[in-house]
C-alpha cells in the first residue's frame, strides 16, 4: 500500500483514494539501463510486486511451450533456439493473459514483455521506459559481467536488436516511440534511487488512475 | 536462479560446462543430470537402458539434452528421445546442438579460452567463424 502522506503533498483525499487504487507500472528498459534495479527500488518503496522472469516462465508453462521461455530469455541468441511459429504465438497469447491477470490484481510492476503495448489504454497503468546512451550501458555491462568493453557493447547491441525486433514483429510498433510511454527516464546521470523517485512521484500524482485513452486528462496533475 | 555457492559438478563434456555458463549468465536455475529415466527392461524387470538428460531447468520444468553433430550418435539420441516421449509424455525434453553456442560466447565475452572448447571429438571447429570474435 502506498503511503499517501509521503507521496501526496497536497493531501487531497480524492487523490489519496486514487493512489490507493490498485495500480500497475510497466517498465520497458534497455540492457544496461538499470531498468530492473529501478523497478526493484520502486517496488520496494511502493510495496508493489516486481514481475520479470516469472512472467516468461508462467506464460510458457501455461502455453505448454517451456522451451519458448528459454528462447525468450536467450536474448543474445547463444542457444540458437528457434521455436515454431505456433509455439511462439501460443506463448504470446499466454503472456497477454498472464499480464492482464497481474494488472487486474494491481500493485504490480511488470518488467519487459511488451507491457506498454499489451496494457496500452488500460486505466490505472503507468508506462515507463528506462534508457541510457549505448556507451554508458556498455560500460555498466562490462563492469557487471567482468567482460571487455567490446564484448559488452556487442551484448548491448544484440539485446537492443532482439527487443526492438520483438516489439516490431509481435506488436507492430517501434520500441523507442515516445508515444508508448507516460514517462521516459534516462539513467545516464541519474542514480537508481533518483530514477525511482521520479517514477514514485508520477504514481503519487495519480497518473495510474487516468485512462491512457482519455483525451481530456492526459497530463500529470 | 543459479546458486553461486553450489559446488560445480564434474561435467562429462566441455559443451555441458558452456551450457551451464550460459544459464548462469542469464540467471536460469539448473540441475545437472538430476534424474534417470528407465527406457527398457529385461524379463526380470531389470533396467537395461536408461536416459539421463544433461540438465533440468526447474523454473521452466524442462529437461535439456546436449547432442552431438555426428549423425550416427544424434540418431541414437533421437531414438531414445522418442522412447522417452512414449513412456513419459508429461516430461519435457529439448535437444540442443552443441556447436551453436561457442562462437557467440566468444563474441559476448562469456568464453575466454577458445582452444579449450574447439576441436573436441564431438564438435569440430566451426567453418563459419565470425572474425569479430577472434
Amino acid at each position: 500500500m502506498l503511503r499517501g502522506s509521503l507521496y501526496n503533498p497536497s493531501g487531497r483525499q480524492c487523490r489519496l483514494f486514487a493512489i490507493n487504487a490498485m495500480a500497475t507500472i510497466t517498465i520497458s528498459r534497455q540492457m544496461g539501463s538499470l531498468g530492473r534495479e529501478v523497478a526493484g527500488a520502486v517496488g520496494a518503496r511502493l510495496g508493489y510486486r516486481v514481475v520479470w522472469r516469472e512472467l516468461i516462465n508462467q506464460a510458457a508453462l501455461r502455453a505448454g511451450q517451456p522451451e519458448v521461455a528459454l528462447a525468450a530469455i536467450d536474448e543474445l541468441g547463444l542457444l540458437g533456439l528457434s521455436p515454431a511459429t505456433a509455439a511462439v504465438e501460443s506463448y504470446n497469447r499466454a503472456v497477454r493473459a498472464v499480464m492482464e491477470e497481474l494488472a487486474a490484481g494491481g500493485n504490480v510492476i511488470l518488467v519487459g514483455r511488451a507491457g506498454q503495448m499489451i496494457l496500452r489504454g488500460r486505466p490505472g497503468v503507468l508506462h515507463v521506459r528506462i534508457v541510457a546512451p549505448e556507451r554508458v550501458r556498455a560500460a555498466r555491462v562490462a563492469r557487471q559481467h567482468g567482460v571487455s568493453l567490446d564484448a559488452a557493447l556487442a551484448q548491448v547491441q544484440a539485446s537492443d536488436r532482439n527487443r526492438r525486433d520483438y516489439l516490431k514483429r509481435f506488436h507492430h510498433c517501434r520500441w523507442d516511440d515516445p508515444d508508448l510511454y507516460d514517462l521516459i527516464v534516462n539513467t545516464a546521470r541519474l542514480t537508481v534511487e533518483a530514477a525511482a523517485d521520479i517514477i514514485c512521484s508520477a504514481v503519487a500524482r495519480g497518473m495510474p488512475c487516468v485512462a491512457d485513452s482519455d483525451p481530456g486528462d492526459d497530463t500529470i496533475s | 536462479m543459479s546458486n553461486p555457492e553450489r559446488r560445480v559438478p564434474a561435467f562429462a563434456h566441455p559443451a555441458e560446462e558452456m551450457f551451464a555458463r550460459i544459464l548462469d549468465f542469464y540467471g536460469v536455475a539448473w540441475e545437472y543430470e538430476p534424474r534417470t529415466f528407465p527406457l527398457e527392461w529385461d524379463e526380470q524387470g531389470n533396467v537395461t537402458e536408461a536416459f539421463t538428460p544433461d540438465f533440468y531447468l526447474p523454473d521452466q520444468d524442462l529437461y535439456v539434452e546436449l547432442t552431438t553433430l555426428r549423425p550416427r550418435l544424434a540418431s541414437h539420441k533421437n531414438r531414445r528421445l522418442r522412447r522417452m516421449k512414449e513412456l513419459y509424455p508429461d516430461i519435457n525434453v529439448k535437444l540442443f546442438k552443441r556447436r551453436e553456442m561457442r562462437d557467440l560466447m566468444l563474441k559476448y565475452g562469456l568464453l575466454q579460452e577458445a582452444g579449450r572448447i574447439q576441436g573436441t571429438a564431438a564438435q569440430p571447429p566451426s567453418k563459419d567463424h565470425d572474425p569479430e570474435t577472434a
